[in-house]
């Protein structure tokens, strides 16, 4: 047993020597020493190597130590198999040779001995006797003979022991043992070339196998060789087979003496393909099968990113390389969710499945360091604390976690090692802060790892430059040409000046002063930032961005000096600080542009990443366009204002868009500075240019105002026809002699309206200002907007408005744009009863809802009919009961005013309207296009059409208006009085005007629904004047 | 720096103002356009006389009049290097929002001395080195102006207090 444990340490004392040195030397010089191992020595040996060679990235000398850590026993375990009783992958050839019944004990004992007395021989004897052993062990019985030949060689070799002396046994040891060292010894002498291969030695085939299986296959040979060992019936006679992994995938390698030899070892064996075109190696080439590659030498500290996962393509820094070189420890900024994003009723996906790969990798959180608080929000059951000796670490998910990195064990398969290229704020995220917020990073040696990776056109001529390394060490100049990594310099300060010098670009580094103005050109996500210099340190240089306001530290490598000002970061089309549409109802001011997005704040306030896509359109910015702040003070873009409550948020106002503010504050960082406020809620601090301090001059100019000033709107369309609205309305007098009197109003002018005075029964003149229209029954005042600008409405924004409008356009044009929905209500409130009344035409709904018939109109059945305002019905109907003498008039009005109405209505009308159905008016009543435009002669509407539209005077329309059937029925004898109530056709003839015709509703609608839309829809107003 | 420097300006009026008070007429306007305008370059402190107003000219279009002015006013052109004392605005984490006259400095903290540090639970927030310096709203300082940056209609400057005798007065 002692001996066992003797040979053992010297099996591993010897690897410690042998392996150290490099690997090609070493394999040669262990063939050489070795020699009465001969091949087979070798074989295992290009087993090992081929081994090792799977992991050449990582390589090195310890890789092969570990390699034979397993290996090696085998050697001698073939070679002396009686010793070694460990290995299991031998274990079963060996004891087939040894189940003649001998005790594993004394079998130990005895193989020891057999080693030291017998040396070399004794592995022919043992050969021999494996060979013989099963064959004897068949054939013979268990019997006596066997252990009498073990007894005897026991006896012997006790004897021999005995004469040996210590010294001399030490000796013998070593001679048989530290032959290898001996070996290690001699090939420092042995001059390298010696040992490569020759002509004579064994060729190398490389044959064809199932790429990833090349392992496999050289496994499959070890195991056959063992099965089919040299010397026995059938043995395998191929010397050595390794294969080079990665570099030389679907190949394995196989040295024999003839390729017949391969043939015959890689015979019906899986994965392995020798009948396809077998490759002999080159002589000259044999060496290099067997070079390992220098790998990337991974260090703690250094950077490497991962291949896969969701981590993939993040930076990972080395914290431990393990001494194989094949699994380093990593520290990384862990991407976790906490099971936030967890759905706990999701089908469970295998995580192997590649679709749930990519999806992890897509949807991937992003990096952040270690929180134990949220981990225990939700995932509490996966978290546990140790605390050790380096301070407190946390396990969640099968992770642990250190200060917040999460720690990781990799294979360096899974690391990509080269052009790894870590971005600065990549590594910032490594350093481990310190409380002043200084970093302890250590950007020179990061800078320095770096400085390889220089492309050389960050270097144009013209760029300010510095010598910071070796002999021309502090020169300063510009560069003015580069040629490969070679930059010629133009020296500017000290005693080379004007003189031209060349440098490699590894020596320079491009110099920026404070204030400078640069761009980053690249290298960080900071990319195509402009910013002003605030400090240089050696290779980094903050910036302070001019829209973020924030300092950005880069190395000076990625700065160019930059002469553009104002926006930096474009995508596309769009600009910081842009106003873009996002749907119909929102609009919002572009924050910051990233490569593929935007960023952006909205009316409401809220930030959203959106994609350029997204955007509906971009709003030009209207530098005219005006506002009121809460004062009712104008301001205007480039003013500054303040809000009122809140935070107090102050800022220059960048857009205006209908009732928000964009604001922008230098003063904030956040969102680029960008505010959004109501204009309600602001007020003016300052104007742009001094514009504050009181209304502009040409403004209070009256001259000027008064011609519709310059900028102001477009004068409207002339009045062409309809009237006033106002007419019939009830209206009291605000001011003036007759204050507080009520009365009708009867006419108007532009500016002037004769009122009928409820109680003098007298008409005066009174300025339409001076009026407040008010419901007749109630007394109520109507609502001013909607009543005043009401009745303007028809009159195509005409002579009423203008100092109205022109003064205050911006309140005004609220109203309007308030008023538009009202109109549209009215309309279409209105419309049903029209409906209701049934074949009205669109033209006619369209005529009725604009001109003044409606207010005339009570005296049509239509008219009457009951969808109208209160206000509408009053005013139109008062003057009636005042002003009209007829009694069928009368009958009319009042049955329109009471309740009754309805009644009477139906009763009345109902029967009128069947009857002038069923008269000839029936086209009139009903005039539906087709009926009406196609049923009268050409001749009466040619006639008709004329002074109908040139003289669309209220009157015009009031007579016009009624309907013949309306008059026809409720008296009979109304038309012989009235000859406009004829519904005769010769009465259309005679009056034209009379006649609904279809010019008249058909011209009547085109104008009107200009004017109108005009109005209601109000380009004019709404454009430079958002609505407060 | 200041500089007294000549200009023209063009200004057009409106018929209405023809009259006797038009000299007067475009004093005012000179001097509500021009003074503490930016031109991107320097700001106009202050118009001090007009040279020489030219005759009006009345445009064919609109019937407005226009006046070539020739005035000599006193500007302001920051440097690069100019020292300057500035009263703080606001005081940010990430800096010092200062204004020398119509002129926006900021001090980014790196350019802040190591020792004046940035104090945010005092109200107002301030920078201070816990000793006699201060910095907060209102406070006057004396910086050095590092860089200067034009823009279409304003100046906007970096500075710096690390330095010798600057800092809060």
């Amino acid at each position: 047993m002692s001996r066992n444990m003797l040979e053992n340490d010297f099996a591993s004392d010897e690897e410690d020597d042998d392996f150290n040195p490099a690997p090609v030397e070493e394999s040669d010089n262990e063939d050489a020493p070795r020699g009465q191992a001969g091949g087979r020595g070798r074989d295992n040996r290009a087993q090992d190597r081929g081994d090792d060679d799977d992991d050449e990235e990582n390589g090195a000398g310890g890789d092969e130590a570990g390699g034979e850590d397993d290996e090696e026993p085998e050697d001698y375990e073939d070679e002396e198999d009686d010793e070694d009783d460990e290995d299991a992958v031998s274990g079963r050839p060996r004891k087939r040779r040894r189940k003649p019944g001998v005790h594993n004990f004394l079998e130990t004992e005895a193989g020891v001995d057999e080693d030291e007395d017998e040396g070399d021989e004794e592995e022919e004897d043992m050969e021999f006797g494996a060979e013989t052993h099963p064959d004897d062990a068949d054939a013979l019985p268990d019997g006596a003979e066997m252990d009498d030949r073990r007894h005897r060689q026991l006896d012997r070799q006790r004897e021999h022991e005995a004469s040996l002396d210590a010294e001399k046994q030490a000796q013998l040891l070593k001679e048989r043992y530290g032959r290898n060292r001996a070996a290690a010894a001699d090939a420092v002498v042995v001059p390298k070339r010696l040992l490569l291969p020759s002509v004579d030695d064994p060729s190398i085939w490389g044959v064809r196998c199932k790429a990833g299986k090349e392992r496999e296959v050289v496994f499959a040979i070890q195991k056959r060789i063992e099965e089919r060992p040299p010397g026995s019936r059938n043995p395998i006679k191929i010397i050595s087979t390794f294969e080079r992994g990665g570099a030389m995938s679907g190949y394995i390698y196989v040295e024999a003496r003839r390729q017949a030899d391969v043939m015959d070892a890689l015979q019906d064996m899986s994965n392995v393909y020798p009948r396809t075109n077998m490759i002999l190696v080159p002589v000259r080439e044999m060496p290099d099968l067997l070079r390992v590659q220098k790998s990337e030498e991974l260090n703690p500290g250094g950077w490497v990113r991962i291949r896969r996962t969701k981590y993939q393509g993040d930076l990972a820094q080395i914290e431990e390389v393990e001494t194989n070189g094949l699994a380093v420890t990593v520290r990384l900024v862990p991407r976790l969710d906490y099971g936030l994003n967890e759905d706990s009723g999701a089908p469970i996906i295998d995580p192997k499945r590649k679709r749930a790969g990519a999806n992890a990798a897509v949807s991937r959180p992003p990096q952040r360091l270690f929180s134990e608080a949220e981990a225990k929000k939700k995932h509490s059951k996966y978290l546990s604390a140790t605390s050790g000796l380096g301070g407190k670490s946390w396990g969640y998910l099968g992770e642990t976690y250190v200060e917040g990195f999460l720690i990781k064990d990799m294979k360096v398969q899974h690391l990509i090692t080269k052009n790894v290229n870590p971005r600065l704020e990549e590594v910032t995220m490594f350093a481990r802060d310190s409380e002043n917020g200084t970093s302890n990073l250590d950007l020179a040696s990061l800078a320095e790892t770096l400085k390889n990776s220089t492309a050389e056109e960050s270097y144009l001529p013209g760029d300010p430059v510095e010598v910071f390394k070796g002999e021309q060490q502090g020169l300063i100049g510009r560069t003015s040409s580069t040629r490969g990594d070679i930059v010629t310099i133009l020296v500017t300060d000290g005693e080379l000046a004007g003189q031209t010098i060349e440098a490699p670009v590894k020596t320079l580094r491009k110099r920026f002063r404070e204030g400078d103005h640069v761009k980053v050109i690249g290298g960080s996500r900071y990319q195509d930032e402009l910013g002003m210099v605030v400090q240089v340190k050696g290779d980094t240089v903050t910036l302070l961005s001019d829209m973020s306001m924030q300092e950005i530290t880069v190395f000076s490598k990625d700065l160019r000096l930059s002469a553009e000002t104002g926006v930096d970061g474009k995508l596309g089309m769009f600009d910081v600080h842009d106003l873009v549409q996002l749907d119909a109802a929102t609009v919002a001011c572009i924050v910051k542009v990233d490569r593929e997005s935007l960023r952006v704040l909205d009316q409401n306030g809220s930030i959203r990443t959106i994609l350029p896509t997204q955007v509906t359109s971009k709003i030009a910015p209207r530098r005219d366009a005006v506002a009121t702040d809460r004062n009712g003070a104008e301001i205007r873009h480039g003013d500054t204002v303040k809000e009122v409550y809140g935070e107090q948020r102050n800022g220059i106002i960048l857009h205006i868009h209908r009732s928000f503010l964009f604001l922008h504050n230098k003063a904030q960082a956040e969102n680029s500075g960008i505010v959004v406020v109501r204009t309600t809620n602001v007020v003016t601090v300052s104007a742009k240019g001094g514009r504050s301090s009181g209304p502009d001059l040409t403004k209070m100019n009256p001259a000027l105002m008064g011609n519709g000033a310059p900028g102001g709107a477009m004068a409207p369309p002339s009045r062409n026809f309809g009237r006033d609205r106002l007419i019939g309305k009830t209206v009291m007098v605000k001011k003036g002699p007759f204050k507080g009197l009520v009365g009708i109003v009867k006419d108007t002018t532009d500016i002037q309206a004769r009122v009928e005075l409820h109680t003098k029964n007298k008409i005066v003149t009174i300025p339409k200002e001076l009026l407040v229209v008010k419901d007749p029954i109630t007394g109520q005042t109507i609502d001013m907007h909607r009543g005043r600008g009401g009745p303007r409405i028809p009159q195509g924004s005409s002579a009423a408005p203008p100092s109205g409008w022109q003064g205050g356009r911006t309140p005004m044009a609220s109203a309007d744009s308030s008023r538009t929905p009202a109109w549209g209500g009215a309309t279409s409130s209105r419309t049903p009863a029209w409906g209701g009344l049934g074949s009205r035409t669109p033209a006619w709904k369209a005529d009725g809802s604009r001109t003044s018939n409606p207010y005339d109109g009570n005296r049509t059945a239509y008219g009457g009919a009951g969808s109208r305002t209160p206000a509408w019905n009053a005013g139109a109907r008062t003057p009636y009961g005042g002003s009209s003498g007829s009694s069928d008039f009368d009958a009319f009005a009042a049955g329109s005013r009471t309740p009754a109405w309805g009644a009477a209505n139906t009763g009345n009308r109902t029967p009128a309207w069947s009857a002038g159905a069923s008269n000839s008016n029936k086209g009139y009543d009903a005039p539906t296009p087709g009926a009406t435009y196609s049923a009268p002669t050409p001749g009466a509407y040619g006639g008709a059409p004329t002074p109908g539209l040139s003289a669309p005077t209220p009157g015009a329309w009031a007579d016009s208006a009624p309907t013949p059937g309306a008059y026809n029925a409720p008296t009979p004898g109304g038309p012989s009085r009235r000859p406009y109530d004829a519904p005769s056709p010769a009465d259309f003839d005679s009056r034209p005007y009379d006649a609904p015709t279809p010019a008249m509703g058909g011209i009547a609608a085109t104008p009107g629904a200009g004017p109108y839309d005009g109005d209601d829809g109000g380009p004019r107003y709404e454009e430079g004047t958002p609505s407060p | 720096m200041f500089f007294l420097k000549e200009e023209t300006k063009v200004i057009s009026l409106h018929p209405s103002y023809f009259g006797p008070n038009v000299r007067e007429y475009l004093i005012n306007r000179l001097n509500e356009e021009e003074e503490g305008r930016c031109t991107g370059d320097h700001f106009v402190i202050c118009v001090m006389d007009m040279v020489d107003i030219g005759e009006g000219r009345v445009l064919p279009s609109n019937g407005q009049a226009e006046y070539t002015i020739k005035y000599r006013a006193i500007i302001w052109k920051p440097f690069r290097g100019e020292t300057v004392d500035a009263i703080v605005t606001s005081v940010k984490p990430t800096g010092i929002f200062t204004l020398a006259g119509p002129l926006s400095v900021f001090i980014a903290r790196k350019n802040i001395p190591s020792d004046i540090k940035w104090e945010p639970n005092t109200v107002p927030p301030q920078y201070t080195d816990h000793a006699d310096q201060v910095i907060e709203k209102g406070t006057s300082l004396r910086l050095k102006i590092l860089g200067v940056k034009p823009d279409v209609a304003a100046i906007n400057a970096i500075g710096t207090i690390k330095e010798d005798y600057l800092g809060p007065l």
